[in-house]
């Protein structure tokens, strides 16, 4: 057993105001980038394309990079991606056309066979949007029993995948359905945080005209939203690397809007809902954007930062989301926040009086403290299992001599990782 | 715009050690104020200065004093810290809790410049020349509380304590305890300080903080509440202590009082509380803390009963001290295995349970029957106060008169039923009129074991005098 811990969500503050559209934008940025691996660019300087037409590859995979607009290549440019690290960008001039290379409104999208399904999902690039960026199709190779869609969105401030079914719960369920059908699934579930009455009412509504189609409610807790988290507390299977092993496959919600877009339409995702809030951010609201958009060209156009004290940055939750340098940030389908927070200097380490709570926090049921006091013994490390670390930030969070843990299992993972 | 970089979490939860420290402090106060004030409501029963009355709060002050000064002469000649360092490592050093701690747990009539000096091995060797806070082996506190009353045990117990000689006995009541060979009715050993109600409120001799159980236990409560102590260790020593004692109480016939004694008596519920939870001497892990608790239970109950030294407590908390590492290696081994903690655990109980039956059987060895608690003369007959461990424990006055037993009277029995048994059967008189040849008195059926332990005492006493005082 591990103390589950419930974070302050602060996630009204941004449910305030009404969705705001902030995708008419001249210049997009497509990163050339997935997953960690660099991709190759297919387009020259000067050539006209179209939505959906693939202008970068990711090679050892042979996925594509799409182009979310219509108009002209301008050339490469190096933006900040959202882990901090300056990547090569496509810059394309966009023409407001909008146009679509493969647009085609099917009438029911059932009808798909499983490798045409594949297919698609490779076609319009579909990634996992909840953060990780992991092509979506890779999940849907083995035989899958069971398909959990997560709307848990367990970090603090993030309220982007509500926004999103509040806006699109219908065609959620429609596509959950055409999953079901086309790979033949056992059992779907849809999870949602036990304390998201209006989540529950809005899709049980569309629920109740397939049936078959569980909502399930889980704790309000931290990392409640993890994959392992939700696989252990649904179905209490434990597996080793991916759920696929065990024939179940985990997607965000906001993927799933993403694969109806596919089978309905036959394109891409090009716009995506953003979180803009953290306490140091004046108007605090979800932002359609479109997926290259510069960050820097959209905080200017809003009410801006509030600049009493210093501030930070922050791409993604409070808690796993990464530190930002610079604010050129290229939207990308898998940033779903953007915070503005207080920067404390305080946070000064003390030494350790071994309470013992990153232990007892930790979900993982690591020892966050013993990997820190052995980071110079590989074998002792690799006794306490640092590898299992998901990087949730407990350990960190909770300790109160505001040691950095998370950056020395890191550190340890490394260690382990090289011998 | 440029912003700063940093590794997250962007969001930290908002207590910190400071705060943590703060808790305990506010915890220990209510205690503090008692054993102040335990002192000066004497003053209004005898005829002693202010001053006298007031040497908890000297006691406590100094400590402190001796405590931060040491703290910050180590760190100013020793470590060489600036004048801005310094500030920030005072500011996170917790300079006080030694001296704190120590004057709470030595003994009240300890002399002020032991009390000091005791607080300055405490800060010295306790804690600064292992590097200082969060980085101690020993418990600081008790280490200076350690050197201290056996360097110098012959000053603490050679001052006498005005206030607590005359208001409620001389000896502590595990003192007492051990007196009476740590088995007894309840009137010896209980009975003697008060109701159950002094114990739990405090007016027995003791330290300054370990006597007001009531307020060590709402203290134990909100530190648990506000996360500041690991509440396995507290609950699964005191625990065991019951379990050990309430073995001993079970094969000698004792009521329920007795294991309840053992936790209300002495610094146990303290040293329980707030010294083995002391964070950066205790396991981390949460399997490693439940051992250590019924570790620190086993060898409590073992200092008491089979040592001459009968609190234990002080002692047990700085030997596992040295087994920490050892219990969060187990933890952490432990950890993910049900099966492993089953086998743990169960290797613990079986031990705590054997621990009891040890305990008692070498309990009984040295005194199985009958014994001669005193001797008192009265004109020409000498009157015997004695015990006699039977179904249970009986003590009796024997009036002797020129090798004649001319009475036997019983003052205690614990077992009233059994006691009615022997009333009805007259069997005292008999005793009496057949002292010269006990043993062909036979036995009364059903209460054999008290009616031989009665007759033993008797010849006992016909024994002891003819040796002594029989020319």
């Amino acid at each position: 057993m591990y103390s589950k811990i419930k974070l302050d969500d602060n996630k009204e503050i941004s449910l305030k105001k009404e969705l705001i559209d902030k995708s008419d934008i001249t210049y997009v940025y497509i990163p050339l980038f997935n997953c960690g691996v660099e991709c190759k660019c297919l387009v020259k300087k000067g050539k006209k394309v179209k939505k959906d037409t693939i202008i970068g590859i990711r090679e050892d995979i042979d996925f594509p990079i799409l182009s979310p607009v219509s108009g002209t290549v301008m050339g490469i440019e190096k933006k900040l991606y959202l882990n901090n690290c300056s990547v090569d960008c496509i810059k394309i001039k966009s023409d407001f056309k909008n146009k679509s290379e493969t647009y085609n409104e099917v009438e029911d999208i059932n009808n798909y066979s499983k490798s045409k399904y594949i297919e698609l999902l490779k076609r319009f690039s579909i990634t996992g949007m909840g953060g990780s960026d992991f092509p979506t199709f890779l999940k849907y190779k083995n035989k899958v029993r069971t398909l959990i869609v997560n709307a848990v969105e367990c970090e603090p401030y993030i309220t982007s995948d509500y926004e999103l079914i509040m806006h699109k719960a219908s065609e959620i369920v429609d596509a959950i359905y055409a999953i079901k059908v086309i790979n033949n699934i056992d059992e779907c579930y849809i999870v949602i945080k036990r304390k998201n009455k209006e989540l529950y009412n809005v899709l049980k509504e569309y629920i109740d005209f397939y049936g078959n189609i569980k909502i399930v409610k889980v704790k309000d807790y931290y990392p409640a939203g993890y994959e392992r988290e939700i696989v252990k507390n649904i179905l209490n299977v434990n597996y080793d690397k991916y759920p696929s092993e065990k024939n179940i496959v985990v997607n965000n919600i906001s993927t799933i809007y993403s694969i109806y877009k596919a089978l309905k339409y036959n394109t891409s995702i090009s716009k995506r809902i953003v979180t803009l809030s953290g306490e140091m951010f004046r108007t605090p609201v979800n932002l359609l954007l479109r997926i290259g958009t510069d960050m820097s060209s959209v905080l200017k156009r809003l009410d801006g930062y509030v600049r009493k004290t210093k501030v930070k940055l922050v791409s993604g939750g409070p808690m796993m989301g990464y530190s930002l340098e610079d604010d050129n940030l290229v939207v990308t389908k898998n940033l779903n926040c953007i915070l503005v927070i207080r920067d404390i200097e305080e946070y000064d380490e003390n030494p350790c009086l071994k309470c013992g709570r990153c232990i007892e926090a930790c979900p993982m049921k690591l020892s966050p403290v013993s990997i820190k006091e052995n980071l110079s013994n590989p074998d002792e490390l690799k006794k306490l299992d640092v590898n299992k670390c998901m990087e949730c930030g407990l350990c960190s969070y909770i300790c109160p001599a505001k040691i950095d843990l998370r950056s020395y299992v890191r550190a340890a993972k490394k260690e382990v990782n090289h011998k | 715009m440029k912003f700063k970089v940093d590794n997250g979490p962007h969001v930290k939860d908002s207590d910190n050690t400071s705060r943590i420290m703060n808790r305990l402090m506010i915890a220990l106060i209510p205690i503090i104020c008692f054993s102040v004030y335990k002192n000066v409501s004497i003053i209004y029963r005898m005829d002693i200065s202010i001053l006298e009355a007031l040497k908890p709060l000297f006691m406590i002050l100094i400590a402190i004093f001796t405590s931060v000064i040491t703290e910050f002469l180590y760190s100013l000649f020793i470590l060489k810290k600036n004048k801005k360092d310094l500030k920030e490592y005072m500011k996170h050093s917790y300079a006080i809790f030694p001296g704190l701690f120590l004057a709470l747990v030595i003994p009240l009539n300890t002399p002020l410049l032991l009390v000091s000096l005791g607080a300055f091995i405490a800060t010295l060797i306790g804690k600064m020349i292992f590097g200082g806070f969060g980085h101690n082996i020993f418990n600081p506190a008790l280490t200076g509380a350690l050197l201290v009353t056996t360097a110098y045990g012959s000053f603490i117990s050679g001052t006498s304590n005005l206030f607590e000689l005359d208001t409620i006995g001389s000896a502590t009541p595990l003192a007492n305890l051990a007196n009476f060979n740590y088995v007894g009715t309840f009137e010896q050993i209980v009975g003697k300080f008060g109701s159950i109600f002094n114990y739990i409120f405090g007016t027995i001799p003791g330290t300054l903080g370990e006597t007001n159980k009531f307020l060590i236990l709402i203290a134990f409560i909100f530190l648990v509440a506000t996360k500041v102590i690991k509440w396995r260790i507290p609950v699964f020593y005191i625990s065991t202590v019951f379990v050990i004692t309430y073995i001993v109480s079970l094969t000698n016939d004792i009521g329920i009082w007795y294991p309840l004694f053992h936790i209300l008596s002495g610094g146990l519920l303290f040293g329980a509380v707030f010294m083995a939870t002391d964070p950066v001497t205790s396991p981390i892990t949460p399997m490693g803390q439940v051992l250590y608790g019924i570790g620190l239970g086993i060898l409590t109950t073992i200092l008491r009963f089979l040592t001459p030294y009968p609190e234990g407590v002080l002692t047990s908390i700085l030997f596992m001290n040295m087994t920490v590492s050892l219990f969060d290696k187990i933890g952490l081994k432990i950890r993910n295995s049900f099966n492993k903690k089953l086998i743990y655990i169960t290797i613990f109980i079986l031990l705590v349970i054997s621990t009891g039956f040890i305990i008692n059987k070498n309990l009984n060895k040295d005194d199985s029957s009958v014994k001669i608690l005193n001797v008192i003369k009265s004109e020409d007959s000498y009157v015997y106060e004695m015990s006699s461990k039977a179904w249970g424990v009986i003590t009796a006055n024997v009036t002797i008169k020129d090798g004649v037993v001319i009475s036997v009277d019983i003052v205690n029995s614990s077992s009233e039923t059994k006691w009615s048994h022997i009333v009805s059967n007259d069997y005292i008189n008999k005793i009496i009129n057949g002292q010269d040849n006990l043993d062909s008195l036979d036995a009364i059926s059903g209460v054999t074991i008290t009616s031989d332990g009665l007759k033993e005492m008797v010849k006992k006493v016909i024994e002891d005098y003819g040796d002594k005082y029989e020319r």
